[in-house]
Formats: C-alpha cells, sequence, structure tokens
C-alpha cells in the first residue's frame, strides 16, 4: 500500500500521542487526573468556533485553545490541591462531565448535540508532525530537567519529596497546567483537522483510550506514550475481529498491564534492564573478590 | 550559622503521649546526639522538627525563624534535611538519580528556563551531575551509581539516603540510626563523614541506639524516655546518670 493510504492512521496517531502527553504529565507528576478530555474539549469548541463562526485565522485559534487549556487546568488545580488518588479521579471527572454539558447546553454556540459541522479543514499532516515534534522536544526537555525530577519524586513518596522542599502544590499545579495546554493544543488541531465536533466525541472512549495509551507505555518515560499510541491505533488495523470489538481489547490489555506490568512497557523494561544491569556488577564484583583471595598474598 | 531550638515541645497522638515537655538545641558545627530505649520519642522529634508532624504545644525555632506552624516543605526550605528511619528511597530510579532529587532546593534556574531546556539550565543539570557524583565517590558509592536504588543492600541505601540529605546543602541535618544494620567498620566510616559534615558548619542531630557510636561523635547528648527528657550533658555524664542506666535496664 502507498504511504496515502496510512496517511488518515499517522494523523490518528500523532493528534492521540498529544492527548497521551496531556495525559502522561500528570500522572508522572503523581496526580491521577483524568481531566484531558474536558480540556481537549474546551481546545476543540475554542478553535472550532473561532474558525466556523468568525472565521479567525488558524494560528491565533489553536493558541487561545492551547491558553484557555492552560489556564482551566491551573484553575481545577486549586480546588484539587488537597485531593489525592480516587478523589482527584472523581474530581477531574466531574470537570469533563461540567464542560461535555456546556457543550450540550450552550447550544448558540457549541451547535448542543449536533455540534459543529463543516469546520474548514486548516491542519494537515505537516502541521501535525511539526507540533508533536516540538511536544516531544519539550517533554524531553521536562523529563530531564529539575521539574521532572520533583515529579518523579511527589509520584513516587510524597512525603520524601516535602522534606526536599519540593512544594506539591506548586508542582502540581505545573504539571495541571501543562496538562491543560497540551489537552487544549490537540483539542483545538483535531477540530480543524476532522472537521466536525460533537460532545460525544470527549465521552467515555475518548478517556479510556487516553488512559490505555500510558498505561501500556508508561508513566515517566517519552518513549512510553509513542510506542503505548502506536500500538493501540494499530491493532485494530490489523486484524478486522480486533477493530470489531475495540473496547473489549482495550480492556483485556488494561488489565494484563496492570497486572503483568504495571509500569507500562517502555518504563518497564527499562527497570528490568537496570535491574539486570546490577545484578550483573555485582557477580562481576564477586568473581574478582574471589579470583583476588585465590590469587592472595 | 543558625541554631535550632526546641522550647517546651508536646505531642499526643490520641491518649498517647509521644514527646512531652521537651527542649532541646541542636547547635551548629557539631554532632547532637538524643538516644532513649525503643519508643522514647525520638522519631517523632524529628518529625515535628520536619513538618511531617504538627506539635501539639510548644516551639521550634531556627536562629529567629519560628518553624511551628511551617508544612515540611517550607522547613525543608529553610535548610533542615533528614533521612528515615525506615529507609525512603525512589526504589526504582537509579542511585544517581535520587541523589540529584537532593538538589532541589539549590536549583537556581527558574521553572521557565528549564521547561524551554535554555543552555543555561543544561548547564546547571551537568554540573548538579558531577556534583552528585562527587558525593557518591565520597561514600564509595560510586560504582553503584545507575543501580536501581531499591537493588542495594540495606547498608547501601542507607549511604544513599544520607547522601540525598546532604545533597541538599542542610544547615541542620537529622540523622535517624544511619548506621543501623551496619558493623563497627561501616558505621566508624561514616562517623568520620558525620564529623566532616557537623566541620563545615552543619547542626547535625544523631539518633542512635549504639551508645559507643554517640560516644566517639557527640559533645552533647540528650537522652529521652516515653516522651520526656531524663537526662543531657556530655555522653560521659548521661551514661552514668542513675536516670539512664534505670531506663535502659528497665525496658531491655
Ligand atoms: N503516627 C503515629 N500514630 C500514633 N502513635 C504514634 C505515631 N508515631 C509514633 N507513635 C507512638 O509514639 C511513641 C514514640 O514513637 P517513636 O517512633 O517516636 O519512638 P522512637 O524513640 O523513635 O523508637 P525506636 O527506637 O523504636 O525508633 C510510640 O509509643 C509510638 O507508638
Ligand atoms: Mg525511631
Amino acid at each position: 500500500m502507498s504511504f496515502a493510504a496510512y496517511q488518515p492512521l499517522l494523523d490518528f496517531f500523532l493528534l492521540s500521542l498529544g492527548f497521551a502527553y496531556s495525559q502522561q504529565v500528570v500522572l508522572r507528576a503523581g496526580v491521577f487526573s483524568i481531566a484531558t478530555p474536558a480540556f481537549a474539549a474546551l481546545g476543540g469548541y475554542c478553535s472550532a468556533i473561532l474558525v466556523q463562526r468568525y472565521g479567525a485565522p488558524a494560528i491565533p485559534s489553536v493558541l487561545l485553545a492551547l491558553v484557555i487549556g492552560g489556564v482551566a487546568g491551573f484553575l481545577i488545580s486549586i480546588p484539587l490541591a488537597r485531593l489525592r488518588g480516587v478523589f482527584q479521579a472523581i474530581a477531574t471527572l466531574a470537570l469533563v462531565q461540567i464542560v461535555v454539558s456546556l457543550a450540550y447546553y450552550l447550544e448558540p454556540l457549541t451547535g448542543g448535540a449536533t455540534g459543529i459541522h463543516n469546520i474548514p479543514k486548516l491542519v494537515n499532516t505537516w502541521h501535525l508532525l511539526a507540533v508533536v515534534a516540538v511536544v516531544i522536544w519539550f517533554m524531553y526537555v521536562l523529563s530531564r530537567s529539575g521539574v521532572g525530577r520533583a515529579f518523579d519524586v511527589l509520584r513516587q513518596d510524597e512525603m520524601v519529596g516535602a522534606t526536599l522542599g519540593v512544594s506539591i502544590a506548586r508542582y502540581h499545579a505545573l504539571a495541571f497546567i501543562i496538562s491543560g495546554a497540551l489537552g487544549g493544543l490537540f483539542g483545538g488541531l483535531q477540530s480543524l483537522y476532522v472537521f466536525t465536533i460533537e460532545p460525544e466525541m470527549f465521552g467515555f472512549a475518548f478517556l479510556t483510550a487516553v488512559l490505555t495509551y500510558i498505561i501500556l507505555g508508561g508513566p515517566r518515560s517519552v518513549l512510553g506514550p509513542i510506542v503505548g499510541t502506536a500500538v493501540m491505533v494499530a491493532l485494530p488495523e490489523i486484524s478486522r475481529p480486533l477493530a470489531e470489538h475495540r473496547q473489549f481489547v482495550q480492556g483485556a490489555i488494561l488489565m494484563a498491564m496492570i497486572v503483568f506490568l504495571p509500569h507500562g512497557l517502555v518504563d518497564g523494561l527499562e527497570v528490568a534492564w537496570r535491574q539486570r544491569q546490577a545484578r550483573r556488577l555485582d557477580k562481576e564484583d564477586r568473581e574478582k573478590r574471589r579470583a583476588h583471595a585465590v590469587a592472595g598474598p | 550559622m543558625l541554631s535550632l531550638a526546641l522550647e517546651r515541645v508536646s505531642k499526643s497522638f490520641g491518649g498517647v503521649q509521644a514527646v512531652s515537655d521537651v527542649s532541646l538545641e541542636v547547635t551548629p558545627g557539631q554532632i547532637t546526639g538524643l538516644i532513649g530505649p525503643n519508643g522514647a520519642g525520638k522519631t517523632t522529634v524529628v518529625n515535628l522538627i520536619t513538618g511531617v508532624l504538627r506539635l501539639t504545644e510548644g516551639r521550634i525555632r531556627l536562629g529567629d525563624t519560628d518553624l511551628t506552624e511551617a508544612n515540611a516543605s517550607t522547613v525543608a526550605r529553610l535548610g533542615v534535611s533528614r533521612t528515615f528511619q525506615n529507609i525512603r528511597l525512589l526504589k526504582e530510579a537509579s542511585v544517581l538519580d535520587n541523589v540529584m532529587i537532593g538538589f532541589h532546593r539549590q536549583e537556581e534556574t527558574g521553572l521557565a528556563a528549564q521547561l524551554v531546556g535554555l543552555p543555561s539550565s543544561w548547564r546547571e543539570s551537568r554540573s548538579l551531575v558531577k556534583r552528585a557524583q562527587a558525593l557518591l565517590e565520597r561514600f564509595g558509592m560510586t560504582r553503584f551509581a545507575r543501580h536501581p536504588a531499591g537493588a542495594l543492600s540495606y547498608g547501601h541505601q542507607r549511604r544513599v539516603e544520607m547522601i540525598r540529605a546532604i545533597a541538599s546543602g542542610p544547615r541542620v541535618l537529622l540523622l535517624d540510626e544511619p548506621v543501623a544494620g551496619m558493623n563497627d567498620v561501616e558505621a566508624a566510616e561514616l562517623g568520620h563523614i558525620f564529623e566532616d559534615v557537623a566541620k563545615s558548619g552543619v547542626a547535625l542531630l544523631l539518633i542512635e541506639h549504639n551508645i559507643r557510636f554517640v560516644n566517639a561523635l557527640c559533645r552533647h547528648v540528650y537522652v529521652l524516655d516515653s516522651g520526656r527528657l531524663i537526662a543531657q550533658g556530655t555522653p560521659g555524664q548521661v551514661m552514668h546518670d542513675p536516670g539512664v542506666i534505670a531506663a535502659y535496664l528497665g525496658t531491655s
């Protein structure tokens, strides 16, 4: 098959990857947020309304989508500062519901249940590739910076983080802002790519898909979401039955990962590899000592 | 150089009075000992100082700064570092990464510069890696730099935790049984490092069961029993205090 046949798949992968990073960054900081669909919807409606209803140009519309997502992320981080774990999940799910309900109610603006159609297609594969490249670079820089380390310590042991001076509220807010900005950005791009936006696009299926990308790939590494998203986007293409039972396959993969590889493919392999290295070094050490003892003084 | 002072500090958990009316001072440039039988309240004192627990009564000061109401990350940013009795490392992260986290409060580059990846922030990163490696070297841990911290032996994990605390550049360092489970040679090695750290102007509080170790390192020792301060003075003085002898004999 020619490249053209795969192009829609590639585009879908690139958009999904953006949402995957939006989900990953909060999980990396130890925040169990599932607000990515809300951020995506905010950004999506922002650019759709601006472009389709007011004829605004693409770049400012998408940038505004990014800003709105980031601001929403910051705002939600304030009431959530005192919540942890499952309570964060419930509170962020409530945010998704509020945003989706608004999309239904504000019919004059959002088109209600039917949504907005005939949005000009202003975004193509090259645009997506360029934006994704920048995002990957950003995630890479983040992961190697002090911010990445602060996120890691908060995820693994909040108390240790606090006793080393990491401000939990500050870094959780930062994670929410980045998550919101990425969600808004890719929501904004998506509207200008798929012609159409409706509230249903940001429902349960979207949420579970995004979570699967990260649970499959891993919450820490930059490569994780790429692998997780690639697998989940490619699977339905590989065989028809997989496509027909998408929800079931997704559920089964999630369950298997959580049981067998809770750190995800990439992060999990990284940890396993490091442990193997450690064992090998220890063995070498013992052998050296033994040789030394035999040679003796 | 600032002293850390506890003034008539008490802490109760429901009905249990874990710490009652304790006053003590940790002075810069030396190692202060805190000893006492199991359950005496030593770890609770560290938790109160570091803002992990809220005190019921009393005051804690670092120089002129009141730490009584401060939360854990504020206390840390003022220069108080600690280790945990039940080692708390990031087990899957490498030893080097565990140490790097210790630098958090010294990182100078602003958030924005870090996120955009400006050369200044890369340079800082590189210099931090060098400093982390130097610290590992000093503790004889260089060859473990890439190991996942959780794969190390107990004694080595304790060292990593100490290196992390020292990496944070503390003014006050609280060590909760840092040589537990080590042999005398290893303990003495670490003892020398503690002395060096204290000499550099750090106020060091050492919680320890090994009396000989305390004897060798501390100029001033406080003895806790059932949450109360029952004696203080030079190691020689407290070791011959009848109350201290009774407390230790009575529980062991
Ligand atoms: N979080 C807590 N909740 C309830 N009780 C606690 C808590 N932490 C400590 N205690 C109680 O406070 C008392 C003092 O405990 P602490 O751990 O401070 O003693 P310790 O001197 O450090 O003992 P050890 O030498 O065994 O480490 C004990 O009776 C303990 O059961
Ligand atoms: Mg203790």
